[in-house]
């Protein structure tokens, strides 16, 4: 009874089905005709999913002609390939941070971030767009920092990263200049007499979990010949000064910053810790971009060198506009300003020619981002002073 | 048959029970197809590697807990994990079934107090997050324990302080095979003993007193055997030596933390199966029992509780599966269990997603091992109907 007109729609639409169904006599024939139609149906599937992959890796070559590198950086979380475009268009730059980490990223009250870190990704910004503030921060775990590269999520990780060989190799991320020097050390209580590693063997150190300082410590004291101390590893900062304070371990390790940094936050006062005066690592921490667009990873580097360079001219956020009609043509070089005969140096970086004045007049010189969130931990300049200070900050010639 | 007869096609329901399942089939194929690929053309558009190589790479990282070395390659330090969490949920699972069964028979009784304290105990419990609860043990119980300088011993034997919580245990000095040889001679010597009191009790009806028996001989062929061969096992007293607590079994606060919250959540839940298997006896049963003149412990061991247990076991299977894989919180105070010592690898530099695959089939595999012991158990308690 509900044959006919009510059904048409259906009918008409599974015509195919039926005309082959209506055939044969067979029960059997029927289902095999049912199954082929549905297997051609995911064999279409199957042929149009491979033509999509197809068109994208197409859109990869053709957009990524400029730095050669063919269809291996088509990553970037649906950009096509080419992040320095892909940033430009977004007029932002996705800066992967953490927000806890006082003096390097910490996200304020009022949801400024603020720290060494944050300005070097305003650095970034400021060089690409010409804005410092179009920075996208993204708070990242410190095991979630390299999947969020990979995964496109963001376009540079500035989050007190060190520069390894596997991390180079096997998380396909590629390091850039260090903006900072560290090295891996060990802070005691005070009050437990403790001044060296050795006063440490067979002891508690707690660390944070999720980078190579487990590793360190052990190699550290297996290089040593001491007794290995047990070492419990925490996911969060907040827990191990929780177990620190209750006498969970003796000692507590990371980088000589890090430990500054928390020293300064410690409940019982910055004096009831000691850091001692060994370091046992070097750890060069790095911003980092993913492998495979070495344009966008010029870029980056020369945004960084731009602070480097700029306190060794001894430019400043505060006196950058003096030297727009510097005599010195390297300097009007490096500020992208036109010399006597009106031409202006384009390096050719993708970058405005001007790139290196707005980072200094946004953000300032290495010195004086060192000096507003590094300093006031107590850090020293130490390996972070210029070159020509006896540090390891040499930036190669704007020309 | 005639084909006019027949409904056509997609209103027939043969044909459209095959349809909706070959669909279903298809859809979620070409979704799992879609997503590997898109990982495989991702992975190498990026240079990610996407191989288990990295297996047999050296660690590089200590486990708290352990003598793993920092040279072992990564699979012994899953290895490592995968005992720290068998350990964790054998203790648990153990720990929550008396615990559990113990505050359901109470949930049941006649004495106000003990039927609400029980209640309570339920309620706050099962209706708590697990994983603040395992925060909250760590925080606010295994770290308050006094600091190790100043130990406290609650009982001769038992040391508690914020670097371990140590019970007395036994050693076994040289090795263990001589020692598990024994073992399996007083087993085997017990089941012969069983038989042998078996035959006498079908013979001359005195009472077969089975399990006495066993445990006697037993423990006669554990003497027997510890004097042989030259007193292997001896007793073992945690003690404070410096800045450790060294010797009979020590706990970590990481795992106490975690067994404790473990224990007392799944407990809770554990109660509650109980309890609901013992109301699902029928009532005529217990009336019988009492009937019969037994105490009410005796109705409870005798007639009660083997008909609860056969009810129970299924819903029970299920919480010793999600205690194991809850175990997994341990990350959240660094206990060093399979989770959170593949997160270590990957933070050095284990590739995360092939990591995450491995740990997945491991999880896996524990879970179905616990299902298969349980589903044994299941079949040999079912009833047999005839």
């Amino acid at each position: 009874m509900f044959d006919g007109q009510r059904w048409a729609a259906v009918r008409a639409a599974a015509c195919l089905l039926k005309g082959s169904a209506m055939k044969y006599k067979s029960n059997h024939v029927r289902w095999l005709a049912l199954l082929g139609a549905l297997l051609l149906m995911l064999a279409a599937c199957g042929s149009d999913d491979s033509d999509a992959s197809d068109d994208s890796s197409a859109d990869v070559t053709s957009g990524d002609s400029t730095d050669g590198e063919g269809a291996s950086g088509d990553s970037n979380g649906g950009s096509d390939g080419n992040v320095l475009a892909g940033v430009q268009d977004a007029g932002v730059v996705r800066c992967g941070t953490r927000d806890a980490l006082p003096g390097f990223s910490v996200l304020e009250d009022d949801g400024s971030h603020v720290g060494f870190d944050a300005d070097f990704c305003r650095v970034i910004a400021a060089a690409v767009l010409g804005d410092a503030e179009a920075v996208e921060f993204v708070d990242l775990e410190t095991e979630a920092r390299f999947t969020a590269l990979q995964s496109g999520e963001i376009d540079v990780l500035v989050r007190n990263t060190t520069w390894t060989a596997s991390r180079d190799g096997v998380e396909a991320a590629t390091f850039l200049q260090p903006n900072f020097y560290d090295g891996q050390g060990m802070m005691v209580a005070t009050d437990s007499g403790i001044e060296d590693l050795d006063g440490l063997a067979g002891a508690v150190v707690c660390v944070a979990a999720g980078t190579t300082t487990e590793g360190n410590v052990a190699n550290e004291f297996a290089r040593l010949g001491l007794d290995a101390p047990e070492i419990q590893s925490f996911e969060d900062t907040d827990l191990i000064q929780e177990a620190f304070q209750q006498g969970r371990c003796d000692g507590w390790s990371s980088d000589v910053s890090q430990l500054a940094s928390l020293r300064s936050d410690y409940p019982d006062g910055p004096d009831a810790l000691t850091i001692l005066d060994v370091v046992f690592s070097k750890e060069p921490l790095a911003p980092a971009v993913l492998d495979g667009d070495s344009e966008w990873a010029q870029v980056v580097n020369w945004a960084i060198f731009a602070t480097i360079q700029a306190e060794e001219f001894g430019i400043t956020k505060a006196n950058v506009d003096d030297f727009l009609d510097s005599d010195d043509p390297s300097v009007m070089i490096f500020l992208g300003q036109a010399g006597e005969d009106g031409a202006v140096v384009d390096p050719g970086l993708g970058l405005p020619v001007d790139f290196a004045y707005q980072v200094v007049a946004q953000v300032g010189n290495y010195g004086e981002i060192f000096d507003a969130h590094l300093a006031p931990l107590g850090i020293e300049r130490g390996l972070n002073q210029l070159w020509s200070d006896g540090g390891l900050l040499y930036s190669p010639p704007y020309r | 048959m005639n084909a006019a007869q027949r409904p056509p096609p997609w209103r027939d329901v043969r044909v459209r029970k095959w349809a909706f399942q070959m669909t279903v089939l298809i859809v979620v194929l070409i979704a799992v197809l879609y997503v590997w690929s898109n990982y495989q053309t991702n992975s190498q558009a990026s240079r990610v590697p996407t191989g288990f190589d990295f297996l047999d790479q050296p660690a590089n990282f200590p486990i708290a807990g352990s003598d793993f070395r920092t040279t072992q390659p990564v699979k012994d330090a899953l290895g490592v994990g995968v005992a720290n969490t068998l350990r964790a949920s054998i203790a648990g699972i153990v720990l929550a079934t008396l615990i559990g069964t113990l505050v359901g028979i109470a949930r049941l009784s006649k004495n106000w107090l003990v039927s609400k304290a029980a209640g309570v105990y339920v309620e706050t419990l099962r209706n708590t997050p697990l994983l603040i609860l395992v925060i909250f043990a760590y925080l606010a119980v295994a770290l308050r324990l006094p600091p190790v300088s100043e130990a406290a011993t609650p009982l001769p034997g038992f040391v508690a302080s914020v670097r371990g919580i140590g019970v007395p245990w036994y050693r076994i000095d040289g090795s263990g095979w001589p020692v598990a040889g024994v073992l399996l001679a007083a087993l085997l010597a017990a089941i012969a003993v069983r038989r042998w009191r078996l035959h006498i009790n079908e013979r001359s009806g005195a009472r077969a007193h089975t399990a006495w028996w066993m445990a006697g001989t037993i423990v006669a062929v554990a003497v027997v055997g510890q004097l042989a061969l030259g007193t292997p096992i001896s007793g073992s007293l945690p003690r404070v030596d410096g800045r450790m607590v060294i010797g009979g079994a020590v706990m970590s606060p990481e795992m106490f933390a975690l067994l404790t919250a473990l224990t007392l959540y799944t407990a809770s839940h554990i109660a509650e199966i109980v309890r609901g298997s013992i109301q699902a006896v029928p009532k005529g049963q217990g009336e019988a029992a009492s009937v019969l003149a037994l105490s009410n412990g005796q109705r409870m061991w005798y007639v009660i509780l083997p008909q609860a247990m056969r009810i129970a076991v299924p819903p029970l299977a299920n919480q010793y599966l999600n205690l194991t894989k809850n175990s997994s919180l341990g990350v959240a105070v660094s206990y060093m269990e399979l989770t959170k010592v593949s997160r270590t690898a990957i933070a050095n530099a284990s590739p995360a997603i092939p990591m995450l695959v491995v740990v997945l089939s491991m999880y896996l595999v524990l879970s179905i091992a616990i299902s298969l012991l349980t589903n044994l158990l299941n079949r040999r308690l079912k009833v047999v109907e005839r």
